[in-house]
């Protein structure tokens, strides 16, 4: 046998081997079939949803208020903290005899007054039952100009409103009768919007709304971390009565 | 390679060495047609076997098309679903939007009421205080009346007497005077109050 028939017959054995071992490597499907519908992922867009919003929630957390004087009715709004604390206006209850909050869903709520601010226009309720009711989220963080806030209230002692704008600045509370700055805004506020809460974009309260400018057309309200100093009842005081 | 030239060789001689060479040079072939039978049976049987892999993938294959097939109509199936289920949350939160806003409206109509009811109570509560002033008054007044007609029959009693020459004592006619003038400052008193109070109930 020649070299060359040789190298021949070594490459036909090696094809021949290297054939016949890929093909015996080729094995038969052991592995189970999946489900494909189980592995089918469908996105799915999810219709908003009222329960998610701001507005809804806002609605919830505002109450209004009705005060029964020694020989007038007062009217104005408020909102709801832990504890069946309610925030309002001092204003809102001259010589209060009998207090009653109303909520969004129809209940009325009788409440008693803890006390009114010496040197500041908010005012402590205290409900009797506060079951199922929704409370407010207060923010520690100060309010900056420009931001965008939200005044809810039953202004004209009529149904809730909504009504949205910005910050416009602080103004020197002492000139209003207030221990600190107040906030300055742009959003629409009428009368029984008093004691309503101003909510920033994430329905977090930042400030009480209080009083109307009427030369601006502009509102002010309390900031929120003046109500936290006047929670304390400490600083609080009976209001007069008849 | 030439025989006759090789070492040790004699001329004339001749040395049988073919089959020697012939071993030699056959072997290969011998074992190479071993060998490529050998394969060859080899690669029949795996060419067999792979028959046999080749029906198991081509079903194999079928069987995920298929699966394919019913997966889309599943996908489909489930695209519908999901398109019918968003149209039912929209529908039931617009449900529940609208029967939110008449909660809403009702809760506004029934505070609403709440505040008519406690300015009619308030209401109540003055006209209960000027409608007593009123009694008040009207008692004061009847008994200023039955006072000045006291004093009118003991005054026409004192004047005949005295037109019939008999003596006439004044003192008490002076004592009951001066009752039916308290009496009737009374009534004066009592009637303004009620007026006071009717004043209030008017004012604005």
């Amino acid at each position: 046998m020649t070299g060359r028939r040789r190298g021949h017959l070594r490459r036909c054995l090696v094809v021949v081997l290297v054939s016949s071992g890929l093909g015996a490597c080729v094995e038969a499907p052991t592995e189970p079939l999946d489900d494909p519908g189980a592995s089918s992922v469908v996105t799915f867009e999810a219709p908003d949803l009222a329960a998610e919003s701001l507005r809804r929630r806002a609605q919830e957390v505002t109450v209004r208020i009705r005060s029964l004087g020694c020989d007038q009715l007062g009217l104005g709004s408020g909102f709801v903290l832990p504890g069946g604390v309610v925030v309002t206006n001092r204003h809102v209850l001259i010589q209060p005899r009998t207090v009653t909050v109303n909520s969004w869903d129809g209940r009325s709520l009788a409440a008693d007054v803890s006390g009114v601010a010496i040197d500041s226009d908010l005012a402590i309720l205290r409900l009797e039952s506060s079951e199922g009711l929704e409370v407010a989220e207060l923010r520690s963080e100060p309010i900056e100009a420009g931001e965008t806030i939200h005044a809810i209230g039953y202004p004209d002692g009529g149904p809730v409103t909504v009504s949205s704008g910005t910050v416009l600045g602080v103004v020197d509370g002492s000139l209003l009768g207030e221990p600190a700055d107040v906030i300055r805004i742009d959003a629409t506020i009428r009368p029984g919007n008093s004691g309503g809460p101003l909510l920033d974009d994430e329905g977090r309260v930042v400030g009480v709304v209080f009083a109307l400018e009427t030369g601006r057309g502009t509102g002010l309200a309390v900031p929120v971390a003046t109500l936290l100093e006047r929670l304390d009842e400490a600083e609080l005081e009976v209001p007069a009565g008849c | 390679m030439n025989d006759a030239e090789g070492p040790g060789a004699t001329p004339g001689a001749f040395e049988p060495r073919g089959p020697e060479v012939r071993h030699v040079r056959r072997w290969p072939w011998v074992l190479t047609s071993l060998t490529a039978v050998a394969l060859a049976l080899g690669s029949g049987a795996v060419a067999y076997e792979q028959r046999g892999v080749a029906a198991e993938w081509r079903e194999r294959s079928e069987t995920l098309q298929t699966q394919r097939d019913a997966g889309i109509e599943r996908e489909l199936l489930l695209i519908e679903q999901r398109e019918q289920l968003t149209r039912l949350v929209r529908s039931s939160e617009e449900d529940v939007a609208g029967l939110e806003d008449r909660l809403r409206a009702l809760a506004d109509e029934k505070a609403q009421a709440e505040d008519t009811a406690t300015t009619v109570q308030v209401e109540r509560d003055v006209f209960s205080e000027v409608t007593g002033r009123i009694v008040a008054a009207t008692d004061a007044l009847d008994g200023c009346v039955e006072r000045l007609f006291e004093l009118q029959t003991a005054s026409v009693d004192a004047f005949n007497r005295s037109t019939a020459g008999e003596p006439v004592d004044v003192a008490p006619l002076n004592a009951t005077a001066a009752q039916v003038t308290a009496s009737c400052n009374e009534a004066r008193n009592a009637a303004a109050n009620a007026g006071a109070a009717a004043d209030r109930l008017l004012a604005p």
